[in-house]
């Protein structure tokens, strides 16, 4: 009996809590017609958004609201779409989140911001841009796109990117690409970590910097590079056999610098930080 | 007049010399003059290395287009168009001054890179001091100022940019150091960029971007 009854009163408090999530909850749906190569721009202090492409000439905002406290400002002009987040008096880091899905036509460009994130894209042939200070940012799949990353202590993560310039600038957060190259990859760090799985590419230009965060590459026996890697105060390890370079611009010293070929050093990869520490490894 | 308003009216100032009670109020608060002595001293070996070889104008075009890159100068909008966002002095005041304060260290920090890739080493190496000592003095101010206004508008976000900005500044010095010990070292008259690049991004975060 007293067991039914307790069964009854958290059944009825799980009933009366999805509801009122449900009932704070509010979904509004936002459409735009726009032409080739668009420009979508969305700026949420907080909450998620997440873009995927979409079917057709159409932008498609979805945005899910948890308090009255905050609301979606939205314009079209021409074949821009600015979607931004309005946050009302009284709103707070807490009330003020919303989260938006957003579909766009695959050759859209995209900028998203977000002070929390996380931010998502996947699979558009437009250039993306993502910034956020304490966002998680994820973007995969894309090609022959520029992708252009800043975050303070958010963790990035590229996975499948490829013939685009790719730009990434984090202050803590750790930086993760797996198998991304283009012509020009730069990551720039403080104290987060680097690190590359991947061949880096044919004829691509690829420089990791960090002050104190460690940069970690992982590459095949069949990679083509010329690499060069410095730590000013930290360490080097190499677990790839190189040719060793006639010249170096820098005096190679055994522990902290080393350079060298592999293969036909189709790319150019310079790694470089002031107290972390690299190492190069073989897959 | 009070700090807020003659912060207002400090772009005015620094050009044009200030009215009568910008500069009553200068003689009486301590905060506001310090604050106009090292914008003075970082304008001053601003010029003094300028007048010493004036760099080429590919090379200003080269720090304009990353500035404008970074976002840190735009072109005005035409009076009939409405920004979504308000205008960097409307918005936030005084603080209107840490993000152009952040882009004059990164010219600042591009000059000296320029004149020691130019060869002129044993010039420069004297001048550093003290423009770095100008630039430590700005960064601290501005540093502190940058917490304040993040505390009032996103009080749970302060411990972050806090612990960043220590990461940075760490950066900067290291690769001052760098610089110091070999002019001539490229790769660290890089690092040192990138530093001052950094610290700029978090700026710039701070009052234009994520926080609201």
């Amino acid at each position: 009996m007293q067991r039914s009854q307790s069964v009854i009163e958290l059944c009825t408090i799980v009933v009366v809590s999805l509801a009122t999530i449900s009932a704070a909850q509010t979904k509004k749906e936002y459409r735009f017609e726009v032409g080739p190569r668009s420009k979508v721009s969305i700026v949420n202090h907080y909450g998620s958004v997440s873009v995927k492409p979409s079917t057709g000439n159409s932008v498609i905002v979805n945005a899910t609201t948890y308090s009255d406290k905050v609301e979606v400002d939205q314009s079209q002009s021409g074949n821009r779409v600015d979607v931004q987040s309005h946050m009302l008096p009284g709103a707070n880091a807490e009330n003020s989140r919303i989260d938006y899905e957003v579909l766009v036509p695959g050759d859209a460009s995209v900028s998203l911001e977000s002070a929390t994130g996380p931010l998502h894209v996947e699979r558009l042939g437009g250039d993306v841009e993502a910034e956020g200070s304490n966002a998680a940012v994820d973007v995969n799949d894309m090609s022959g796109s520029h992708v252009h990353v800043k975050t303070m202590a958010g963790p990035i993560t590229l996975t499948n990117i490829h013939n685009g310039h790719v730009e990434i600038d984090s202050v803590s957060g750790n930086v993760m690409l797996n198998s991304v190259t283009g012509p020009l990859v730069r990551v720039s760090s403080t104290s987060g970590r680097i690190q590359y799985d991947g061949d880096f590419g044919s004829a691509g230009e690829y420089r990791f910097n960090s002050h104190s965060g460690n940069i970690e590459a992982t590459i095949p026996e069949d990679a083509s590079v010329d690499v060069k890697a410095q730590s000013v105060r930290g360490s080097v390890q190499n677990d790839v056999p190189l040719q060793p370079k006639v010249h170096t611009s820098f005096l190679v010293k055994e522990g902290s610098s080393f350079a060298g070929t592999i293969n036909k050093a189709a790319s150019s990869v310079w790694l470089r930080t002031f107290s972390g520490k690299i190492h190069l490894k073989k897959r | 007049m009070t700090c807020s308003e003659f912060q207002r009216e400090l772009p005015e100032f620094m050009e044009e010399g200030g009215n009568a009670a910008s500069q009553a109020h200068l003689k009486d608060c301590l905060n506001c003059s310090g604050l106009v002595s090292s914008l003075e001293a970082i304008v001053r070996e601003a010029k003094e290395l300028q007048a010493s070889e004036e760099p080429s104008p590919r090379v200003w075009n080269s720090i304009e287009i990353i500035l404008r890159q970074e976002k840190l100068i735009r072109d005005p909008l035409p009076s009939e168009r409405r920004s979504i966002l308000p205008s960097l002095r409307q918005r936030w005041g005084v603080l209107a001054w840490l993000v152009p304060t952040a882009a004059a260290l990164l010219v600042g920090a591009g000059i000296l890179v320029y004149q020691q890739r130019s060869g002129n080493a044993g010039q420069v190496a004297t001048r550093m001091p003290a423009a770095a000592t100008a630039n430590v003095a700005i960064g601290d101010i501005s540093d502190e100022q940058l917490l304040q206004e993040v505390s009032a508008r996103a009080p749970m976000m302060r411990a972050a940019y806090e612990s960043n900005l220590r990461d940075v500044n760490n950066y900067i010095r290291d690769a001052q150091d760098s610089v110091n010990a070999d002019p001539n070292d490229e790769q660290a008259q890089q690092a040192l960029m990138d530093a001052y690049g950094q610290k700029s991004m978090i700026y710039e975060m701070a009052l234009d971007r994520s926080l609201p």
